[in-house]
């Protein structure tokens, strides 16, 4: 056994404390994550070469693009993803062939050479499945309508990009390209797609339900094994030469269909947001910029180009489809950026010198100007539809009016109790019979079974629950539990949100604190059991009336 | 990639395995990545070891970030004296003892110390981990033994700090010391005015409440690598630094996601990175393991009886603490790191966390529990004539609520026997002078010394359904009143089949719920309403 060298913790550290810095200066004007993650990382990287991006480093941002789609696979269920399949393939595949073409145009009138015209066209092409994933699940969006479609054109788009990773390929074996091993490329892409599909969709079934109930009683056993069937499936999408984003969006898919997906979600939710943090500052550090100076002009025509043209596509093939101009505008904003792999893509034209490295400073820059600016776009879509519609810019699309109805989740005035234990249980029945609106939660899928009222399964010590139970609508919250963090956290909690709440106090050393924190009512079941002693001793005589 | 999808291969089976023998996950970890290694070599599969060095440096951020986040001061509120003594005697008489053992087994002078300083540590992961599934954490004697497990962990960061300079002199260590005293001072200062600050004036959202976290975790690493202290001493202070409420509470969900695949990864590349020791080493592993359990039990329910606790909670403090910690792992890895401890000898010292993490859910069972109270030396009875007492009140099992229902009876007039298997209980009630029993109220000699047949009322304050269940068989051929408190409806039942006074706890507690309810929040809730502390 060797001595540590600590150099990974010492890149970490440089890159979590560099965006630590940067998200406090961003939150004055209130700049998305992203954008702050790959700031830091031009900072470490082009601007003072202080970091340099190692094998170890590089494994820990591709782990945060597989649970990114994890996530996001976990977030979508079968039925939640089957009714935008059309929609998602026509747009993804309409999006693709018109910047491709049009960005050729572009760039040849621009007065590049076909070659370089070629490899700027297909980088602006593909836009960024993490960047876009991020950012709707940072708006908690990837549920609607919108962020459904959207996830599926990314999809759609990740599968070419499988057929152009085939082409590069051949390009940095320095092989002729024949049509013959473009379409074996295709064959072996569309083949293993369907081949992983069928292979998640019979496990989801048949092997998955029965082992991950049984390890749902313990949430880290069921957090463990559910990181193990990700990079499982991630493996296996490897074998057939699928990229790790489709293997990691499959892996979620087959647990999505599980009743305790929600839990797991929240509980990946963190380490997600750790690893995607270190893969986007990387991201930026990778970005070399080194001709940008010379490109700039065109680079802007080339941004402007994205951030227009790819929505504008979009919203066309996506109001013809039947959708509502609000999400056709909405999914459409999605798209106005290109892709990280984009800059892969372009380095490797340049490793092969078929392209020169000015063309990968202006993808570069690109890059980071329409990640930027969609970033903001993406998450301010509302107002800027709004903008838009008062400018009357929409209207020439003549898409239909009627906004879809989204299915709401969420509740209001009811009592959500927590901690299932024979206490939260007898309460959460009464209270039923009473003819409130009950939520009863807890951790363990088993304490919620045969409860008449509304249930979910979660540990109220993530943020994530408390927002998707619905705490700051409640009428009511009472904890049963006996656990004092959970319940001094709660009690927090409902104070912040000025909802009223009954703690149990347990013991009579948690009794302080939680009327310092403005508990509302104590729950004291062994108190109320000395006085109903008492009334029995009374009724026999031996405590005077 | 692959790499880490045969860790966390390893990982999934241990965490299956601890999940159907309900044994701690953490031996299995050692053992799912030792058996890892053996795979791996015979499969031909390279999993580098410079990875796993990562893997490790990683997961002990974590895990001492994790246990630095508990270092509430707040947690020890109160019980500081007990926690003090009980902590304080364990990690040094402990120590002391394991390297007096480790000497006279040959060991040299520093590898003896290192021994000593991670024998003297328990394991938090283990022993929460218990006291959760007993449901007893936050019963009096699992404050305790959370609290010198917080001891623990402040004092083995201190030591660490010591042994990594043992070798260089007393020079480098002071300077050292005064570098801790500096990012103690800085955490500390974080811990009581800037992070209230942040929660209070930033309204940070999740992501941004990690990023914070994390800043603060690696922002003191690597003030403690600039001035040549243990990584881990850094990342032990950042959680320290985020210990404060609400913020811990805040993070808590957050960390523990990352701690939960950093540490099992951590625990798995452990395992894959020890070697097979000589025989020979395992003979000592043996010695040390019986040496920590004996020692760790009687030491600790001496003194915590000293302190007032009684002598079951005395015994199942000891019983819970007699394991290593993933501490005392950090302290030996951190011995091989500096080249002052043999890989042989961290191989053995894995096997004692082995042994001692798996044995600890075997020897924390109620029954050793119990025939450890009958090994302790029994209270000496004074005269008091039981027999001659009738329609007289027995309170069987004094428990937290034994003094008020005494108090009851006595303001009544009515004479009461206390019966108690705990002699420390026995002996607090013999110096009040009051009449009681040492023994198990369900065996028939018991009753008949208490002169049960002549009762008016049997009380029972039992928790255990299994207990109460058969002393209401043999309370069935008396004529008292036996009164019952439950607090789940399968005991409740239980009690009614043998027509037993029932007081429903859970249903006491609800319906009073349901009156505060009815009378505050139909229709409507004033967010304002007054604690309720007059309850109380």
């Amino acid at each position: 056994m060797q001595t540590f060298d600590l150099s990974l913790i010492n890149n970490l550290g440089l890159i979590v404390i560099t965006a630590g810095v940067f998200a406090l200066l961003g939150r004055l004007v209130k700049m998305p994550s992203i954008i702050v993650y790959i700031l830091a990382g031009l900072v470490l990287g082009p601007f003072t070469g202080i970091l340099q991006v190692d094998g170890e480093l590089d494994l820990i941002a591709h782990v945060g693009i597989a649970l990114l789609l994890f996530l996001v696979g976990l977030e979508l269920s079968f039925d939640k993803i089957k009714d935008v399949g059309k929609v998602a393939v026509a747009a993804g595949l309409g999006q693709v062939i018109f910047t491709a073409c049009g960005g050729m145009v572009l760039c040849l009138l621009l007065g590049f050479d076909v070659i370089a015209s070629l490899f700027i066209a297909i980088a602006l092409t593909f836009s960024s499945t993490v960047v876009v994933v991020k950012l709707l699940d940072q708006k908690g969006d990837l549920n609607k309508l919108y962020g459904r479609i959207a996830v599926g054109i990314f999809l759609v788009q990740d599968l070419v990009v499988i057929v152009v990773l085939t082409i590069l390929a051949g390009l940095d074996r320095g092989a002729s390209l024949s049509l013959g091993a473009v379409a074996l490329g295709m064959a072996k892409a569309f083949g293993g797609m369907t081949v992983l599909l069928l292979l998640v969709l019979l496990a989801s079934r048949y092997c998955l339900p029965k082992p991950f109930a049984w390890a749902s009683r313990s949430p880290d056993t069921l957090f463990i094994w559910a990181l193990f069937w990700c990079f499982f499936v991630v493996g296996i999408a490897s074998v057939f030469e699928l990229s790790l984003e489709i293997g990691a969006f499959l892996a979620g898919i087959a647990l999505a269909q599980l009743p305790y997906n929600d839990d797991l979600r929240r509980r990946l939710h963190p380490l997600m947001n750790f690893f995607v943090a270190v893969f986007f500052v990387t991201l930026g550090v990778q970005m070399d910029l080194s001709a940008a100076h010379e490109g700039w002009k065109t680079a802007l025509i080339l941004s402007l180009f994205v951030i227009i043209g790819n929505p504008l596509i979009f919203i066309i093939i996506i109001s013809r489809m039947g959708y509502s101009e609000f999400n056709s505008f909405r999914t459409s904003v999605t798209v106005a950026q290109i892709s990280e792999f984009s800059f892969i893509f372009a380095a490797a034209g340049v490793a092969s010198g078929l392209i020169g490295s000015e063309i990968l400073s202006i993808i570069a820059v690109v890059g980071i100007v329409t990640i930027a600016v969609s970033a903001y776009m993406i998450l301010y879509s509302e107002p800027l539809y709004r903008f838009c519609r008062k400018l009357r810019l929409l209207a020439p699309f003549r898409a239909k009016q009627e906004v879809e109805v989204e299915r709401v989740y969420g509740m209001s005035d009811h009592i959500i109790i927590i901690g299932m234990n024979p206490l939260g249980r007898l309460i959460a029945e009464r209270l039923h019979e009473r003819g409130e609106t009950v939520l009863a939660v807890d951790t363990d899928p088993r304490k919620l079974a045969g409860l008449p009222c509304h249930t979910e399964i979660g540990n109220v010590e993530y943020e994530s629950v408390v927002n998707e139970i619905g705490l700051p609508q409640a009428k009511l919250v009472i904890s049963a539990l006996q656990i004092e963090d959970a319940n001094l956290l709660l009690a927090h909690r409902c104070k912040e949100a000025q909802v009223p709440c009954a703690i149990h106090a347990f013991d009579t050393s948690v009794v302080e604190e939680l009327l310092e924190l403005g508990v509302n009512y104590l729950l004291t079941p062994a108190l109320e059991a000395a006085v109903k002693q008492r009334s029995y001793l009374r009724e026999q005589g031996v405590v005077p009336s | 990639m692959t790499g880490l999808t045969l860790l966390l291969l390893a990982a999934a089976l241990a965490y299956g395995l601890s999940r159907a023998t309900r044994l701690p996950v953490i031996p299995l970890l050692l053992i799912a990545g030792f058996g890892l290694q053996l795979l791996a070599e015979w499969g031909e599969v390279e999993i580098t070891g410079e990875a796993l060095r990562h893997v490790i440096e990683l997961g002990l951020a974590f895990l001492v970030f994790a246990a630095g986040i508990d270092l509430s001061p707040t947690r020890v509120k109160g019980r500081e004296r007990a926690i003090f003594h009980v902590g304080f005697w364990q990690f040094f008489v402990l120590g002391w003892i394991g390297i007096v053992v480790a000497l006279a087994l040959g060991y040299p002078l520093i590898p003896a110390l290192y021994l000593g300083c991670a024998l003297s540590a328990s394991s938090t992961l283990v022993v929460i981990r218990q006291l959760q599934q007993r449901q007893c954490r936050f019963e009096p004697f699992g404050r305790l033994v959370v609290g010198v497990l917080l001891l623990q962990d402040v004092l083995i960061v201190f030591f660490l700090v010591v042994l990594a300079r043992a070798a260089d002199g007393w020079l480098p260590t002071l300077i050292d010391l005064g570098y801790l005293s500096l990012l103690v001072a800085a955490a500390a200062i974080l811990h009581f005015r800037i992070v209230p600050w942040v929660v209070r004036k930033l309204h940070l959202d999740d992501e941004e409440r990690l990023l914070f976290a994390l800043t603060m975790l690696f922002l003191f690493i690597l003030m403690a690598m600039k001035t040549g202290l243990p990584y881990i001493v850094g990342g032990f202070l950042a959680g320290f630094a985020l210990s404060a409420f609400p913020m811990n509470g805040l993070i808590r969900g957050m960390v523990d996601s990352l701690n939960s695949f950093f540490v099992a990864l951590f625990f798995i590349g452990i395992g894959f990175l020890c070697t097979f020791p000589p025989a020979i080493y395992f003979a000592h592993a043996a010695l040390f393991v019986v040496v920590l359990i004996v020692v760790t039990i009687v030491l600790v329910t001496f003194i915590a009886e000293r302190m007032g606790f009684s002598t079951k909670a005395s015994i199942e403090s000891g019983v819970l603490l007699s394991q290593t910690s993933e501490f005392s792992l950090m302290v030996m890895l951190a011995g091989v790191a500096s080249g002052q401890i043999s890989q042989e000898v961290f191989s053995m010292f894995a096997l004692i966390t082995v042994g001692t993490m798996a044995l600890t859910p075997y020897i924390a069972r109620d029954s050793v529990v119990w025939y450890l109270m009958r090994l302790h030396p029994k209270a000496r009875r004074r005269g008091h004539k039981l027999s001659e007492l009738k329609q007289h009140a027995i309170i069987i099992g004094y428990g937290q609520t034994g003094a008020k229902s005494l108090k009851v009876f006595q303001d009544a007039g009515i004479p009461v026997i206390v019966v108690d298997d705990d002699p420390a209980v026995i002996h607090a009630l013999m110096q009040e002078g009051i009449p009681c029993i040492e023994g198990d109220g369900s065996q028939s000699s018991v009753l008949l010394e208490a002169n049960a047949e002549k009762a008016r009322f049997i009380l029972l304050t039992l928790r255990g359904r299994s207990n109460i269940g058969s002393l209401l068989q043999k309370l069935d051929q008396y004529p008292a009143a036996v009164l019952v408190r439950t607090f789940d409806p399968q005991t409740k039942a239980m009690a009614e089949s043998h027509h037993a006074v029932v007081v429903d706890a859970i249903m006491a507690g609800t319906e009073a719920l349901e009156g505060w309810f009815a009378l505050n929040c139909e229709p409507k809730i004033s967010p304002n309403l007054p604690p309720l502390a007059e309850r109380l």
